[in-house]
């Protein structure tokens, strides 16, 4: 009687869950769709944050993005479109002070297969931080650890992934992970990615190392800063800019805070990492179109 | 007692549609965020994302670099992409051309 129960009971909170999986419809990355696949780019971003309104007003007014609600059941979620494409996703969640946690973005790599993705990683030391779930019109997305920590997400997307082109301004245009041991941590990624890995030169003795497929730089790999802060592996998105100097300043007159100032980067462009309100960090990354010399072989 | 039957089966089906619902709700690198979606999350709070000193650099190449091989005094941990290969950069074609 009782395991009747608890079986009748189990496949209706099956069910809920179900329900709330499919009625949520995520846009597809492409449309109109393709075959494309680029495993190991960086193919999108989702951001949790506090307050949906804050992180509109600063990233709509900080890169000039326009919002969409796709609110679903009991989630908010809005679509960042850029130019008339999608660029991001942020849904909205509430945190108290007692949860000691900071929002940050959440970065999708590309991969054919998330169950054979996942098992790879889980056998290289990566965690599972979220099972695979499959969205109709998105594709089918898991979240995973690395061995250090850092959170990133895979996505094998259902439309094809976004071909490669230069970002324009207010598109993501590179991601680095920093952890303490970049050489360890590239191999982990090497062996989910199939990334093409390249020393990097170091003008600070910081290890720092480039992931690339289908022979594009996707990526960095960076021993963490030499100074004494407090820290964890993480990945950093950047979105291209005109000027970081300029957006640095607009991000703190939008409510946001400097992390780190703008400095030249190897490419010869300026970089700086900001924070926005409620805390959730991104780069930014100046890429003039003469900065690209040379198409890949 | 039927009555009793039913009261505990009710609230045994609310418990367990609860726990669903929040199957995903968790916060933090332990878990995610969203009733329903499975996406962002929360990181731990109060880890320190600046101190990056001078020529800390962390972007791409541009294209064409020749490379370069950083002397470890032991093989690398990952396969090193095969000698010869120039580093490649970031996709270079603007949309729409």
């Amino acid at each position: 009687m009782l395991s009747q129960c608890l079986r009748s009971l189990s496949l209706f909170a099956v069910c809920i869950s179900s329900l709330h999986a499919a009625s949520f419809e995520l846009p597809p990355l492409n449309s109109p769709p393709s075959t494309e696949h680029h495993v190991g780019k960086v193919v999108w971003a989702d951001l949790v944050t506090p307050s949906l309104a804050t992180a509109e007003k600063f990233y709509g007014g900080l890169f000039g993005w326009t919002f969409q609600s796709i609110r679903a059941g009991e989630s908010d979620y809005v679509v960042a479109i850029e130019a008339g494409r999608p660029v991001a996703g942020l849904i909205e969640k509430p945190i108290s002070d007692s949860d000691r946690r900071q929002p940050a973005w959440l970065a999708f790599i590309a991969v054919r297969d998330v169950d054979a993705v996942k098992r790879t990683a889980l056998a290289h030391k990566g965690k599972l931080i979220a099972d695979s779930v499959t969205y109709a019109m998105r594709g089918r997305q898991a979240i995973l650890a690395d061995p250090e920590g850092a959170v990133f997400a895979i996505l094998a997307s259902s439309s094809g992934d976004p071909p490669d082109y230069l970002a324009s301004p207010g598109e993501w245009i590179w991601s680095s992970l920093h952890a303490k041991d970049p050489e360890v941590e590239a191999s982990f990624y090497q062996s989910i990615f199939g990334y093409d890995v390249y020393d990097a030169e170091s003008a600070d003795g910081m290890e720092h190392v480039i992931l690339s497929s289908d022979d594009y730089a996707r990526a960095s790999a960076n021993s963490f800063p030499d100074n004494q802060g407090r820290r964890h592996a993480h990945w950093l998105n950047f979105v291209r800019v005109v000027n970081a100097s300029d957006m640095t300043a607009k991000a703190v007159s939008l409510g946001g805070r400097v992390l780190v100032e703008p400095h030249p980067d190897r490419h010869g462009g300026m970089v700086a990492v900001v924070a926005d309100p409620a805390g959730a960090p991104v780069g930014l990354m100046e890429w003039s179109d003469s900065d690209t010399k040379a198409e890949p072989k | 007692m039927k009555r009793m039957r039913w009261a505990i089966g009710i609230a045994g089906a609310l418990s367990l549609a609860a726990i669903a619902g929040c199957a995903v709700d968790g916060v933090g690198v332990n878990g995610t965020v969203g009733v329903g979606y499975v996406g962002g999350y929360y990181e731990p709070y109060g880890y320190d994302y600046g101190g990056w000193g001078p020529g800390y650099a962390v972007g791409p190449y541009r294209g064409g670099h020749g490379g370069y091989v950083r002397d470890r005094g032991h093989a690398p941990a990952f396969r090193p992409a095969p000698r010869g290969h120039s580093m490649p950069s970031i996709p270079s074609r603007p949309r729409g051309r």
